[in-house]
């Protein structure tokens, strides 16, 4: 029954999916249905999301009380967590739901700062705070990137020299600085780069991966959809 | 266009585009409303010159079925009299109104039968003179089933045909012969490594939610390794950034520990949810690798920005490290920094691979039989095409 | 150990330094190197230049805070093409955080350079979860998938929104993205509806995207930053991408660098080896 009853449920949930495909939705409902699935989906993610929150809390809040190794940043995490959620969910207006008990105690003027529209304590910590760090993180790749070419760009064979020098030319022409050295060997170099490079091998390879992994990702669906796969939900 | 009221009837009429038959009469109500309140300017001249008809946008449209459509005329005689527009060939849903300012339109709302072509011819004239403008529509037919998308209706049928076929020669005994794939025999490796060493194993399916098959491929991965990791008792480390992987994963992890009836050694919290927000969560899982060292770390699903951030950091943790994503974008930075990488549709065969059921190797099978079918069909299209013979050819893969 | 072999162990740190320097030092000492545009830039440019004056057009922030610094550019040079044409925008992010509200922010700050009105020349729809759905439904109604615009604005209020229905009554889609989405806005908008749409994606996610200008899917393509700067030339505006073109020519040499270091280390170590 454990097994039985999901493998039916994401049978029938890929099935309308693949048939709504083949209908069209002015005229049938079957057509619509594929809309009516992808809604299903966000609905029960919505609800997901309490989990999430509870594994967050209780893994960092027993660090916490445990006093375990670096457990005030444990706790940071916590805080942080409700320092953005709660502003943002509290009523904007009395308008809102909840909106009238909330402001018979509270001042009607700090309705500003709930909500997540600008200027409220959301939107700032989200500008200020988090939209840096998401930032720097995202910079540190540049880092990371030179780290990794120093070590891994390694001439250790005929296809890993080729490598190497088709990513050391790629690099000179993706720059103003570097394309305009290449220009000093020919003034068309870098228009063969985009033809030769670009368009050719990295298509050429590109596609073959896109179609290899369609097709590994059609075959997973359909060993999921039939019932053949069921590690994924713990089974098999 | 320069006369207000036509302005305000136009955008009136624009708003009901493509819209059903109450729209329609809508519409039509509209371009009659308008005919009442534009009569005011009147003949005055001699007639020496023929009206001119300008049709505003283009002369050949093309329409769904069901939709509605406006076409809108101008026209002007310099002699000073109004001209007088109509329509000829008009067809069912189709009605020409005269604003009797020089200006009207066309509303035409085709039903679910009307697909075909029409030509309609709009005049104005002013009594003694004409002119004339043809007006080319074509109605698409929307049918209850699309067979436009036939093309991947038969393909569905054969990949599916030879996933089944090999499955059940799978089932009756079959040996089917599978190539090593580095990658995934060295996941066992890892995770051998990581019990000598007594530390703990990372495992990641990913960063998309439970929507991406990629995120599947990873969970089932997740299945076969926590088996092992139950086994040889070595710690395991699941972070997740979607809450519904949350509980996908520990229930795999979970049913891995009670079917290899180590039950007793399983920890909710081998599962966890880190953060929603993409560099919040890489962040985390940069933390854990450098507090915690993992011996293994085992990213598998899909990844994005983050991936050369995971798999620099686990390198500089010492951790053997293997990747498997079916993104080509980040596969170079996973080639770069970890040991072993699994490519594309590998990520996919992995479950299967590692299951050593015949069974699940059998999609494997099927799959290849396809690719090979496909591979012959992009000789073929491409011979074609070289020759410049391969439209009709092309033309089957076209799926709108 | 030698040099070669320390060279070979080198902390890692030394090479963050380094690049911390090149990234820096064009802040102080600013180099001018012509942009060559590729072709296609020029494309994705030119389709959007073919257009009629005061067509309507989808721009959408398909990106997270950071990228910003690859794509934001991209977006405000796009965003100076279609007001100087005088065309109606409509914004919309398939991003929870930080996509609709950039997408407010950058969007407004261009408009009035341009004295246009919201709710008149541009509409920003915001966002709504899971973008395979809400890209199948803008096809039949953008109302029914968003009924309010990123403030709560009905969209029957906003009079630009009376004449812009559905794909239909758009003419071209310019994605700006960091992520996935650009594929689902080629395998369902354009491939299942017909729509237009060019891209423009960080530098990470460009060499995938080749294939799909090169099967006339995608109508051109602007990669990374320096897509970025192609587009601002093409507008004539210097924008911050043409700004960064230094910053970032420096690091690629700083990495081609490391690449021949790492090299020469790896072979002349080797050779002392015997090997």
């Amino acid at each position: 029954m454990r097994t039985t009853v999901p493998v039916i449920v994401a049978f029938l949930s890929g099935f309308v999916m693949v048939v709504s495909f083949f209908f069209n939705p002015d005229r049938t409902f079957i057509g619509r249905a594929q809309d009516v699935v992808l809604q299903w989906v966000t609905i029960v993610s919505g609800f997901t999301l309490v989990l999430g929150v509870f594994s967050i809390v209780r893994v960092n809040g027993r660090a916490v009380v445990r006093r375990t190794e670096d457990w005030p940043f444990k706790l940071a995490t916590v805080i942080s967590v409700f320092a953005m959620a709660i502003p943002a969910m509290l009523p904007v207006s009395t308008t809102s739901v909840g909106g009238k008990i909330f402001y018979s105690i509270l001042p009607q003027s700090w309705g500003s700062w709930f909500g997540t529209g600008t200027g409220s304590i959301y939107d700032w910590l989200f500008n200020f705070v988090d939209s840096p760090m998401m930032e720097t993180m995202f910079a540190m790749l540049a880092f990371y990137i030179a780290s990794a070419a120093y070590r891994a760009f390694r001439a250790r064979s005929a296809d890993a020299t080729l490598l190497l020098l088709t990513a050391v030319i790629v690099m000179l022409w993706r720059v103003p600085m570097g394309e305009a050295f290449l220009r000093l060997f020919g003034d068309s170099i870098p228009d063969y780069l985009n033809t030769f490079i670009m368009n050719g091998f990295n298509v050429a390879v590109q596609r073959g991966i896109i179609i290899g992994a369609a097709l590994g990702a059609a075959s997973m669906s359909l060993r999921v959809m039939l019932g053949i796969e069921r590690t994924y939900m713990g089974k098999g | 266009m320069t006369d207000p009221l036509f302005y305000v009837f136009y955008s009136v009429t624009h708003y009901s585009l493509n819209s059903s038959g109450k729209t329609f009469l809508l519409a039509l109500g509209f371009c009659l409303y308008f005919s009442f309140f534009s009569f005011a300017q009147s003949p005055d001249s001699l007639n020496q010159h023929p009206p001119i008809l300008t049709l505003i946008g283009d002369d050949t449209l093309d329409i769904d079925e069901g939709d509605t459509l406006i076409i809108a005329v101008s026209s002007i005689d310099l002699d000073g009299t109004i001209p007088l527009l109509t329509a000829e060939n008009l067809m069912d849903s189709a009605a020409f109104i005269d604003s009797l300012n020089g200006q009207g339109c066309l509303v035409f709302a085709p039903g679910f039968e009307q697909e075909g072509n029409y030509e309609i011819l709009l005049i104005a004239s002013d009594g003694v003179t004409a002119d004339s403008v043809t007006v080319a529509i074509t109605v698409n037919d929307i049918t209850v089933f699309r067979t436009s998308r036939i093309a991947v209706l038969v393909f569905m049928l054969i990949f599916s045909g030879a996933v089944l076929l090999y499955t059940n020669w799978a089932k009756k005994g079959k040996t089917l012969f599978v190539r090593r794939i580095p990658g995934i025999d060295a996941v066992e490796e890892a995770v051998g490594r990581a019990t000598e060493m007594g530390k703990p194993v990372l495992f990641i399916p990913g960063i998309s939610d439970i929507d991406d098959i990629e995120t599947i491929a990873g969970l089932a991965i997740l299945g076969r390794v926590a088996r092992i990791t139950a086994q040889y008792d070595t710690p395991l480390y699941v972070p997740v950034r979607y809450p519904m992987i949350l509980a996908a994963g520990q229930e795999v992890v979970e049913q891995a520990y009670l079917e290899v009836g180590r039950h007793d050694a399983y920890d909710k919290d081998t599962v966890r949810y880190v953060a929603g927000e993409q560099f919040a969560f890489t962040a985390t899982v940069n933390g854990m690798m450098m507090r915690d060292k993992p011996a293994a770390n085992i990213y598998m699903g899909a990844f994005f920005a983050e991936s050369l951030l995971l798999a620099e950091t686990g390198n500089a943790a010492g951790s053997i490290q293997i990747a498997g994503t079916a993104r080509p974008e980040q596969l170079p930075f996973f080639i770069a920094a970890c040991d072993y990488t699994l490519m594309g549709e590998e990520l996919y065969a992995a479950s299967s691979y590692l299951s050593h059921e015949p069974l699940l190797l059998g999609g494997l099978k099927g799959q290849d039989f396809v690719k090979v079918i496909l591979v012959a069909v992009i000789i073929l299209g491409v011979i074609l095409m070289s020759f410049d013979i391969g439209g009709w050819f092309k033309h089957l893969f076209v799926v709108p | 150990m030698g040099f070669w072999e320390n060279i070979q162990h080198i902390d890692r740190r030394w090479i963050y330094l380094l690049v911390a320097i090149a990234v820096f030092f064009p802040m102080i000492v600013v180099m001018h190197f012509p942009i060559e545009i590729t072709p296609e830039a020029r494309q994705l440019y030119e389709a959007i230049d073919a257009l009629p004056n005061g067509s309507v057009v989808m721009l959408t922030f398909d990106y997270y805070p950071s990228a910003m610094a690859e794509t934001q550019p991209m977006s405000i040079a796009a965003l100076r093409h279609m007001f100087s044409k005088d065309m109606k925008v409509l914004t919309l992010s398939n991003i929870p955080l930080g996509g609709p509200s950039i997408a407010e922010r950058v969007t407004r700050e261009i408009a009035l350079e341009y004295d246009k009105v919201y709710g008149i020349d541009f509409v920003n729809l915001g966002y709504k979860a899971n973008y395979v759905a809400v890209m199948h439904g803008l096809a039949s109604s953008i109302e029914s998938i968003f009924p309010s615009d990123y403030s709560g604005t009905p969209l029957r209020d906003l009079p630009m929104m009376k004449h812009v229905k559905n794909y239909r009554d758009i003419e071209f889609i310019f994605v700006v993205a960091d992520n996935a989405t650009v594929d689902y806005w080629i395998s369902i908008v354009n491939a299942q509806y017909g729509k237009p749409v060019g891209s423009g994606v960080t530098a990470v996610v460009a060499p995938k995207m080749y294939s799909f200008v090169d099967a006339g899917q995608m109508t051109g393509l602007l990669g990374g930053m320096k897509g970025a700067a192609e587009y601002e030339r093409m507008v004539d505006i210097s924008g911050s991408a043409i700004r960064g073109m230094d910053a970032q020519s420096l690091v690629h040499l700083l990495v081609i660098f490391f690449v021949i270091v790492g090299n020469l280390g790896f072979f002349m170590s080797r050779g002392k080896d015997g090997r």
